[in-house]
């Protein structure tokens, strides 16, 4: 009977801090500058989401004040 | 506007020696976290950072650590050292250091550095041991954590 594949520690240590190793394996098919656009993209997104955030406490903050 | 690959691309346009570090760099060698801004490691003599300015001109540079966030263009006069240069521009935040923490300065990375080619240019990035070395160094809890993914990603190619 053959031993189960040994997982590597570090590979092993990443998914258990959390990392979803699925997305560095589709990172890993790209090409260098594809990563950079993807990455771009996700930022773009990330800083639109937060301004978007922002905007809907700054209007929320006085609404809930005067319903105290 | 974030567009961290054009800032990028403007460097490598105009032909600055510089090797790509952060997590950008670590973007290129694969890993899913997003960062905010661009790092490169530069010496920065008056020449580079001539080049420096005229990449970015139209791009409002400011250093972003002062309090009136003063024009990268006007500040400081021609010839003044720099170690380090913390800006921001339309398209992003970039940073300019002279060393990195754990390894050293601009040739001490270039010794060790990957060549990666990006829209049509050679860019030297920081090899991904390094890069764990510099994180490690760092010591944040956030570094750490990219740490783990970093290694990962190395076990990976090694196993490829």
């Amino acid at each position: 009977m053959q031993a189960p594949p040994s997982i590597d520690p570090a590979i092993e240590a990443a998914t258990e801090a959390g990392f979803d190793l699925s997305l560095v394996d589709c990172n890993l098919i790209l090409s260098p500058e594809e990563r950079l656009l993807r990455h771009d993209a996700a930022l773009e997104l990330a800083q639109e989401l937060r301004k978007a955030g922002e905007s809907h406490y700054a209007q929320s903050t006085p609404a809930a004040t005067t319903a105290r | 506007m974030h567009n961290l690959h054009l800032l990028l691309q403007r460097l490598a346009d105009a032909q600055i020696d510089f090797v790509v570090i952060g997590g950008y760099a670590g973007v290129l060698h694969g890993s899913s976290l997003v960062t905010n801004d661009l790092d490169i490691c530069a010496v920065l003599t008056a020449e580079n950072i001539a080049k420096l300015r005229q990449a970015f001109a139209n791009l409002h540079p400011v250093h972003r650590m002062t309090h009136k966030k003063l024009s990268f263009l006007d500040v400081p006069p021609d010839d003044t050292p720099l170690k380090n240069l913390y800006l921001e521009t339309d398209n992003g935040i970039i940073d300019v250091l002279s060393t990195v923490l754990g390894l050293g300065d601009y040739s001490r990375l270039r010794k060790h550095a990957v060549e990666i080619p990006i829209f049509g240019h050679l860019c030297s990035v920081i090899s991904l041991p390094d890069l764990i070395t510099a994180k490690e160094a760092i010591g944040r809890e956030k570094d750490l954590l990219a740490v783990k993914e970093l290694r990962a990603i190395a076990a990976k190619r090694a196993q490829s």
